[in-house]
């Protein structure tokens, strides 16, 4: 990449991207709210929006191919002029729950940056459901960016889906992964460590139905793994006492043991044993010196919309060794214990904000190979050498590290279409285009 | 009880701030949404495909709660002025969504603004993103031809211009050449395409041209203005097919012997037909006629209003009276669940990028339409 970017020395902590005019490039593996929605178990999406917020949320579901998970009521002149948004808001409600041939368990209806200007009553709205179709939980959720300063609706939603959980006796023995978009499982240390504890795990990313989820409510305590699950955690520890442990998504191994220890003394089990620690230790140091070693010297860019904390793993990586060459960031997330310990050990790291006006025109190459951890990094860097994946996917503590490194590895020795790959909406969420088209031509073959 | 507004089970069309994005993409200008966040990644990824190989400018403002509250319209100034400087684009079209809409944002105002302090031409696109692309595409036009537009005294004999041409109904170049080829192999230049694949200078000598063809009804507007500012007839028409060729090319040379306005599509409503064409407007209703010169069959044509998008209920009523739909696979569900038949004809406009590696080349004399109607897109 040609200028257009920082150097790490000169970045201020106070760093934020969103200031100004915003570029949108075209790497779209992110989940947005409709991928996360759509998690919920026999749950239905209503958007209340102008046109044009809808298309993309309706576009998102369609190339998910869940049509049947999402309806629309579409705001429209006369609703501005007439003032009758609730009236709105309650008739199209009704008018899709009677009409949905299937029943949902749990509604969850947008509403949109219009709706705070006009001052919505949409709560009495909710109110007047919740008593018409009482067999139905009803969320009010929140596509609102023009609040995205105050309340971002990623973190909202998050919270929201939760806000159906009553109280309820605690079972000590479960305990709950919130806020996650991806399965914590086989590379997740605390998973392992629960399980071989007898501890049971609701996580709304393996749930099969509604009274799977609604089990949560039971859990003892709920551990999160990224800064968008805080206001879920936060919620349900004030509203159900569940207690809430926020882990580190880092590579700092002392961070990782203390917070292993914490989450077991939270659910009344044994920490793990020091040898336990040890052996982890030194398998994570191998497979970073293996990594390390494959590589090369090759140099790696990473980027925020990969790992939740991306300066954290440049400092790491840098510190093993690594020759980290760019971050790509919007704003600076992590400590200033690890921004200042970043500026001193790579002055001259490049940084590059993905959302500033000027990376449209930014030369997207690079001279000579390099691996990218991340679609941005990719995209920016132009390389096919890159890990394809968005917020850690389900990577956490030593085995995380582990199963990064591996990636990295994997991508330094073989390409990815990175053009296609990049530009899927919802890494992970639904089928590609090639597969729905195809899917299509066999359909109109059996019409033929 | 039917409620437009309602939609149960189908998307919905583009909207009218993709449709500036997309008539402007090609000329050099930077295009600048004002709106919170999210329309222009909505633009970017879903209806337009050149976004990924090229550079053309387009940002959203990213307007804030406490911006929009407090009125303080120096916020996009200031940043569309910063942005500007680094860029250096041709000019600057400021258009917008619901928030500004109802905040009631000077665009105009608020243009003039930014063309002092940047030297720039600043074209004020107000929409509202509210309404339906073909809108957008329309008033983006207009507002290029009232900005850039040069009047000719002369006429260039045979020439017509192309309105109401974007990627968001024409999806891909190589159909706008099909296009494009079919009025020059009937003796026709196109002297202007607005707005893909000609340059801004191109489009500027719009006036050079006898008469504007309008291919969607985006290019109703720009061909109304230039109806009005330099007496140009326009015709109604798409060159869907061999015959449909001829029939617009017959419709051309009498607007070019009259100067009055032809059409040369099909009207919307065949009660008895039993094939049903759901789409663009003046898209549809060429195929109709396509398909009634092609093989005699009559049509009924459903289109999206501007303001309203299509009916739910409608929709349906509408497929329960044909046999067979031809559509956008996103409306197979509704289709099937009439008991219809759906010949595919996949619409950036509708599904996006869904299906695009699905669409035809269906202008042009080599669209082969009994073909279509028996095999689709496959």
């Amino acid at each position: 990449m040609t200028p257009g970017y920082h150097e790490m020395k000169d970045m201020p902590f106070t760093y934020n991207a969103d200031d100004g005019l915003l570029y949108s490039s075209p790497c779209r593996g992110v989940w947005n709210i409709v991928h996360y929605g759509l998690l919920v178990p026999e749950g239905h999406q209503i958007y209340v929006c102008p046109t044009s917020c809808l298309r993309g949320v309706v576009l998102t579901t369609a190339e998910m191919g869940a049509m049947d998970h999402l309806s629309t009521i579409t705001v429209g002149e006369d609703n501005i002029l007439n003032g009758d948004m609730e009236e709105e808001l309650l008739h199209g409600t009704e008018k899709i729950l009677n009409t949905l041939k299937k029943r949902p368990r749990m509604v969850m209806i947008f509403t949109s940056c219009i709706h705070h200007f006009l001052a919505v009553n949409y709560q009495r709205v909710y109110k007047l459901l919740r008593k018409e179709y009482p067999d139905i939980d009803f969320i009010d959720c929140y596509m609102d960016p023009i609040m995205r300063r105050k309340i971002p609706a990623d973190p909202s939603l998050r919270r929201q889906i939760l806000r159906v959980l009553k109280k309820a006796p605690k079972d000590p023995k479960r305990c709950s992964f919130v806020g996650n978009c991806f399965p914590m499982n086989e590379y997740c240390d605390i998973y392992q460590h629960l399980v071989s504890n007898g501890i049971a795990i609701s996580d709304l990313t393996t749930m099969k139905n509604y009274d799977e989820f609604r089990l949560m409510e039971t859990s003892s305590v709920n551990f999160t793994f990224h800064r968008k699950a805080d206001w879920a955690g936060k919620d349900l520890e004030i509203r159900l006492q569940q207690r809430w442990v926020s882990l580190h998504n880092g590579y700092d191994y002392d961070r990782i043991d203390a917070d292993m220890e914490r989450a077991s003394e939270s659910m009344g089990i044994p920490a793990p044993r020091e040898e336990e620690i040890r052996r982890q230790r030194e398998l994570t140091d191998r497979a970073l010196d293996h990594c390390r070693e494959a590589l090369a010297g090759t140099p790696v860019s990473l980027d925020y919309t990969a790992v939740e904390n991306p300066l954290e793993l440049a400092l790491f990586l840098i510190e093993r060794g690594f020759h980290v060459e760019s971050v790509l960031i919007d704003s600076i997330v992590e400590s200033k214990e690890v921004f200042e310990a970043l500026q001193k050990r790579a002055p001259h790291l490049k940084v590059y904000s993905s959302l500033d006006p000027s990376m449209r025109q930014v030369l997207r190459s690079h001279e000579g190979k390099i691996v990218a951890i991340g679609q941005k990094s990719a995209y920016f860097n132009d390389t096919d050498y890159f890990v394809n994946l968005t917020e850690n996917a389900g990577m956490y503590g030593y085995r995380g590290i582990r199963r990064l490194m591996a990636l990295v590895e994997e991508a330094a020795a073989k390409k990815k279409p990175m053009r296609d790959l990049v530009q899927h909406k919802g890494w992970h969420a639904g089928p590609s285009f090639e597969d729905l088209c195809e899917m299509e031509r066999r359909r109109e073959a059996g019409n033929v | 009880m039917s409620d437009w507004h309602v939609h149960v089970f189908t998307s919905t069309y583009a909207a009218d701030v993709s449709g500036v994005c997309s008539a402007m993409y090609e000329l050099g200008g930077m295009t600048v949404l004002h709106d919170p966040s999210g329309c222009n990644s909505t633009y970017t990824t879903h209806d337009e495909p050149r976004w990924y190989d090229s550079d053309s400018q387009m940002f959203v403002s990213g307007l804030d709660e406490l911006t929009a509250v407090y009125g303080d319209d120096n916020v996009v100034v200031d940043n569309v002025t910063r942005a500007a400087k680094a860029l250096n684009p041709r000019f600057i079209t400021l258009c917008g969504a619901s928030i500004p809409h109802i905040i009631a944002f000077d665009f105009k105002g608020v243009a003039r603004l930014i063309e002092e302090k940047t030297g720039l031409p600043v074209l004020p696109v107000p929409t509202d993103g509210l309404r339906l692309y073909t809108s957008g595409v329309g008033l983006a036009q207009r507002a290029f031809l009232r900005r850039f537009g040069v009047h000719s005294a002369e006429k260039r004999k045979g020439a017509v211009n192309l309105l109401g041409v974007t990627p968001i109904d024409f999806s891909r170049q190589e159909i706008v050449d099909a296009m494009k080829e079919a009025l020059t192999a009937r003796g026709y230049t196109v002297n202007a395409c607005f707005s893909m694949g000609d340059s801004f200078e191109k489009l500027t000598k719009a006036s050079e041209a006898e008469v504007n063809v309008v291919v969607s009804s985006a290019g109703f507007l720009p061909a109304k203005y230039l109806q009005a500012k330099y007496h140009m007839p326009y015709v109604v028409g798409t060159p869907i097919g061999k015959k449909m060729g001829d029939a617009l090319s017959d419709a051309i040379s009498k607007a070019m012997g009259t100067g009055e306005n032809v059409s040369a599509v099909s009207p919307a409503e065949e009660d008895s037909a039993d094939l049903l064409i759901i789409g663009e407007e003046v898209l549809s209703k060429s195929l109709a006629r396509a398909i009634a010169l092609e093989t005699g069959e009559r049509c009924r044509v459903l289109f999206p209003d501007p303001d309203e998008g299509i009916d739910e209920d409608r929709l349906l009523s509408m497929i329960g009276k044909a046999r067979t739909v031809i559509a956008d696979p996103l409306y197979r569900p509704a289709v099937e669940t009439q008991g219809a038949t759906l010949i595919p004809l996949p619409h950036e406009g509708y599904s996006g990028r869904i299906y695009r590696a699905l669409i035809p080349v269906f202008c042009g004399d080599g669209f082969d339409i009994s073909a279509f109607l028996l095999g689709g897109c496959s």
